[in-house]
């Protein structure tokens, strides 16, 4: 049972790892979309050049994520993949368009040949709904919508767990919350390069998407009790302290921005982003698909747990 | 299309494509390594420029991998989920230590491609070394957990119930050595004939270029001078590319040898389908060529020689082999599209063998000189696709010989597959993206072939200061 806690703990630190990388990831996108005006140039000339070196070993967290979960917890992968099926479908078409339009347009044909003004597009619709699904997958999973008795599921063809209120607050929550990301690292970025002006933008969308964030953060903690009822309680029950530590955080992040203090803006941002994916696995312990599969009842053998833990270690 | 079927046309598909980039991302690591050691030893400013090219085409092979590689982990659920529970579960790790190898390799790829010019050419190329290990790692470690499904080990059902796991057991599967040997030495040969090839055609074409003007040379002295490298660059390139792919394909075919002799004893259903054998019998011919129609259980147009099958697997003319008879209906592979895949990649070895080693023989009667000879470099640009092509029908051998399972006597194709709907959709989405996909990346790596060398200079070429701006930015 320890080693199961201990995969788990292992898998959700690679979670809040690739929200922290791979969230800023897709969050450059976003800006890439409402990126307009006099400087988009040099702003995409920014985020390329941040993303560059780092994006194929940040998609690797997501990989860990997927083969440790397989591994790990067997049948909650096969339960959500098949539940989940069209979600994590588009979840994936954007993550494959993301990437190859990343590197289209990096090694590109030229600003404006027309294929790379084409890819530049999908990189930047893709980047938005890649977190706005995934966002709302982990809703459904956290809503304790999705039955699973025995381990016998159907798939969710209506979006009924995936696109309920809770699920469209929580995908919008995530967009945001990878802009916010982006926003700062690059504002941060922009300062290396002296580049007051960029600095200055960055700064603004920061504090933008931040209060947009705080908005979707506070609609979802509204409608949590009657459509996630477990998760609710077991935010009342033994989570509490995390949530409030998070909604400080959040707000000295503002403050940080607001003072121009980015380099600690920036770690306040991480910090911020593994409270609310902390808090949302705290609430829903022991549940991992409230409210039929747990950590009990679905972790592989312990000696396999071992095998990989001391494997990967 | 059945549900069934689109699920197992878009796991292939997938699979087809991924393991271009996969094979690539385990060969041209290495020669790139060799490649920048050359020219560290010996000062030589065409293998340098040789890497820097190699590298900057790896850096879009490789990320066209990892997306079509994400694409395959999400897959394993989405279209497989009983697959997934079972696998999961027993050779798990294997895929999760392929997620470690595939880390180092993230992390010293970024250092190599964005490091030219900020780290030291000694410590660049110490770069290149966790790189190729680690391609070889996750090679290793991706095909024992498909040697698994073929000869499943390490657990023991009980009440219907997966119990006593042995991770280690199940990843040192008895499959596992011949596999992981035989696909890694395939990415080799691949490697090295696929990029022989691309310098053969350059040199059919005897293409003309054009040459950036050096500092205080004049312009026709620029041309010749530039003419001169580009020749020695073509040339370097093809030595070394040939010669890994020379010492890999003998390899190659023994070990390929050693994994059929070894499905006679492990998958003889596999075997009798690769040979198209109907009738279970001693002194069993070996049957090249040909179709083998499972309605009328007969092998059309193919060369027999008499004994030959009995021979080669067992050594002895007299020995039975089974066929497909000895199976039941519903346990026997479609012996058409195996039998045709297996002969196609053992035509496709020998061809690569013949040409491969035709060009060193030539070079060494000739003292030392690359042979210019349309037919032998006709050879080699073929041999490229082929050896590609001999990978793609390797695993269809594999992947198809050992329906009707997915995990062999524990789980068949039928039972694995998801109850999704859409299946078809989701196929003809996905097959989209591969095409979009694989018309962009071509464009991209002609452009990066037709673009000008770089000025051929030492310090320039081995600190990264000559590389334009754009190559700097996108490497
Ligand atoms: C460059 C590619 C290449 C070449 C030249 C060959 N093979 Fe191969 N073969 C593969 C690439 C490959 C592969 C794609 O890598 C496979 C698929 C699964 C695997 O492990 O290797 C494979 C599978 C495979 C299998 C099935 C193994 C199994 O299902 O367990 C057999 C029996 C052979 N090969 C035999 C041969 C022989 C007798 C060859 C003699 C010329 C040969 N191969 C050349
Ligand atoms: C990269 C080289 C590979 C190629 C080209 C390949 C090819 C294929 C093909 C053509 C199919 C469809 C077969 C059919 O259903 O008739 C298939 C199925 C499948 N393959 Fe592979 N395969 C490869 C490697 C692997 C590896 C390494 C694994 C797992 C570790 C794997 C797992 C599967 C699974 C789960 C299926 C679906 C079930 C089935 O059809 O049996 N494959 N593959
Ligand atoms: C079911 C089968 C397979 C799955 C699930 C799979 C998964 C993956 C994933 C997720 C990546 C991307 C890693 C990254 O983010 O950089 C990848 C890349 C790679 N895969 Fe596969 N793979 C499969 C089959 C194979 C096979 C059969 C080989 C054998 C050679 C292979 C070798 C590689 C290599 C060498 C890379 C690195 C490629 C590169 O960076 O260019 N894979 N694979």
């Amino acid at each position: 049972m320890i080693l199961a806690y201990i995969t788990l703990t292992v898998l959700w630190l690679s979670l809040i790892t690739y929200a922290a990388l791979g969230g800023a990831d897709f969050g450059a996108g976003v800006w890439d979309l409402l990126s307009f005006g006099y400087s988009v140039e040099r702003k995409r000339e920014l985020i390329n050049r941040a993303l560059g070196p780092v994006w194929e070993a940040n998609h690797v967290w997501l990989i860990f994520l997927i083969v440790g979960l397989f591994t790990g917890f067997p049948s909650v992968f096969a339960i959500v993949s098949i539940v989940l099926f069209v979600p994590f479908s588009l979840v994936l078409i954007g993550i494959v368009l993301r990437g190859a339009a990343f590197i289209f347009r990096t090694h590109g044909l030229g600003r404006n040949n027309p294929i790379t003004m084409i890819w530049s597009r999908v990189f930047s619709f893709a980047s938005v709904i890649t977190p706005f699904f995934l966002g709302a997958s982990a809703a459904a999973v956290a809503s304790g919508h999705i039955r699973a008795p025995g381990g016998n599921v159907s798939t969710d063809v209506t979006g009924a767990t995936w696109l309920s209120p809770f699920a469209i607050t929580i995908g919008l929550m995530a967009v945001s919350l990878c802009a916010v990301l982006a926003a700062v690292y690059l504002s941060v970025e922009a300062l290396h390069t002296k580049d007051e002006q960029l600095v200055g933008a960055f700064r603004l969308r920061a504090i933008i998407a931040g209060a947009l964030t705080a908005v979707f953060g506070a609609l979802g903690l509204l409608l949590a009790p009657s459509e996630a009822p477990i998760l609710w309680n077991g935010m009342l029950a033994h989570a509490l302290p995390v949530v409030i530590v998070t909604m400080l955080v959040g707000l000295a992040t503002a403050a940080a921005l607001f003072t121009r203090h980015f380099h600690i803006a920036r770690v306040l941002v991480v910090v911020e982003t593994a409270g609310l994916l902390g808090s949302w696995g705290i609430s829903q312990l022991p549940y991992l698909i409230p409210p039929d599969v747990t950590v009990q009842n679905s972790a592989n053998s312990p000696n396999v747990l071992q095998f990989m833990l001391i494997g990967t270690a | 299309m059945s549900d069934l079927l689109a699920a197992r046309t878009q796991m292939g598909t997938s699979l087809a494509f991924h393991i271009i980039f996969a094979a690539l991302g385990v060969g041209l690591p290495l020669l790139m390594c060799i490649a920048e050691g050359l020219a560290l030893r010996r000062k030589d400013v065409v293998w340098m420029a040789l890497t820097r090219r190699w590298a900057r085409a790896a850096a879009i092979l490789f990320a066209i991998g990892a997306v079509s590689g994400t694409i395959l982990s999400f897959e394993l659920g989405l279209l497989w989920p009983t697959w997934i529970k079972f696998a999961g579960a027993v050779v798990g790790p294997a895929f999760a230590f392929e997620g470690f190898a595939f880390f180092l390799e993230a992390i010293f790829l970024g250092l190599y491609l964005y490091g030219w010019d900020r780290l030291s050419p000694r410590a660049h190329w110490f770069c290149s070394f966790p790189i190729w290990i680690s391609g070889l790692a996750s090679a290793w470690f991706i095909v024992s957990a498909n040697s698994w499904m073929n000869t499943p080990a390490g657990f023991v059902i009980s009440h219907g119930q997966v119990t006593n796991i042995d991770p280690l057991q199940a990843m040192l599967n008895p499959s596992t050595p011949y596999e992981t040997i035989h696909m890694i030495l395939a990415c080799y040969v691949a490697t090295g004939f696929g990029v022989a090839a691309v310098y053969a055609v350059s040199m059919l074409r005897g293409k003309r270029d054009e040459y950036l003007p050096s500092d205080g040379l004049s312009e026709a002295r620029t041309q010749s001078v530039g003419r001169r490298y580009k020749d020695e660059y073509r040339r370097k390139g093809l030595l070394l590319a040939l010669a890994m792919g020379a010492i890999a394909i003998p390899l190659q075919i023994v070990s390929g040898d050693a994994n059929a002799r070894f499905l006679a004893d492990y998958q003889p259903a596999k075997l009798a389908a690769m040979e198209g054998l109907f009738h279970t019998q001693a002194g069993a011919p070996l049957q090249i060529g040909g179709l083998a129609d499972p309605q009328t259980g007969k092998v059309y147009y193919a060369l027999e020689i008499p004994d030959g099958l009995s021979i080669l697997a067992k050594f002895d003319p007299n020995a039975t082999i089974k066929g497909l008879d000895a199976f039941a209906p519903q346990d026997r592979p479609n012996p058409l599209p195996v039998h045709t895949s297996f002969d196609g990649m053992v035509a496709s070895g020998f061809f690569a063998l013949f040409v491969g080693w035709l060009f060193w023989l030539i070079y060494f009667l000739r003292k030392r000189r690359v042979s210019e000879n349309r037919w032998l470099l006709w050879g080699i640009a073929l041999s490229g696709p082929l050896s590609f092509l001999a990978i793609e029908l390797g695993w269809m051998v594999t992947e198809l010989g050992r329906q009707p399972w997915v995990i062999y006597g524990y789980l068949r194709t039928k039972d694995a597959v998801t109850t999704a709907p859409w299946l078809n959709i989701s196929f003809l989405v996905f097959a989209f993206i591969y095409v979009v996909l694989a018309i962009t990346m071509t464009v991209l790596l002609l452009r990066l072939a037709r673009s000008p060398l770089p000025k051929m200079e030492w310090d320039e070429l081995a600190s990264g200061q000559s590389q334009s701006q754009g190559e700097r930015a996108g490497v």
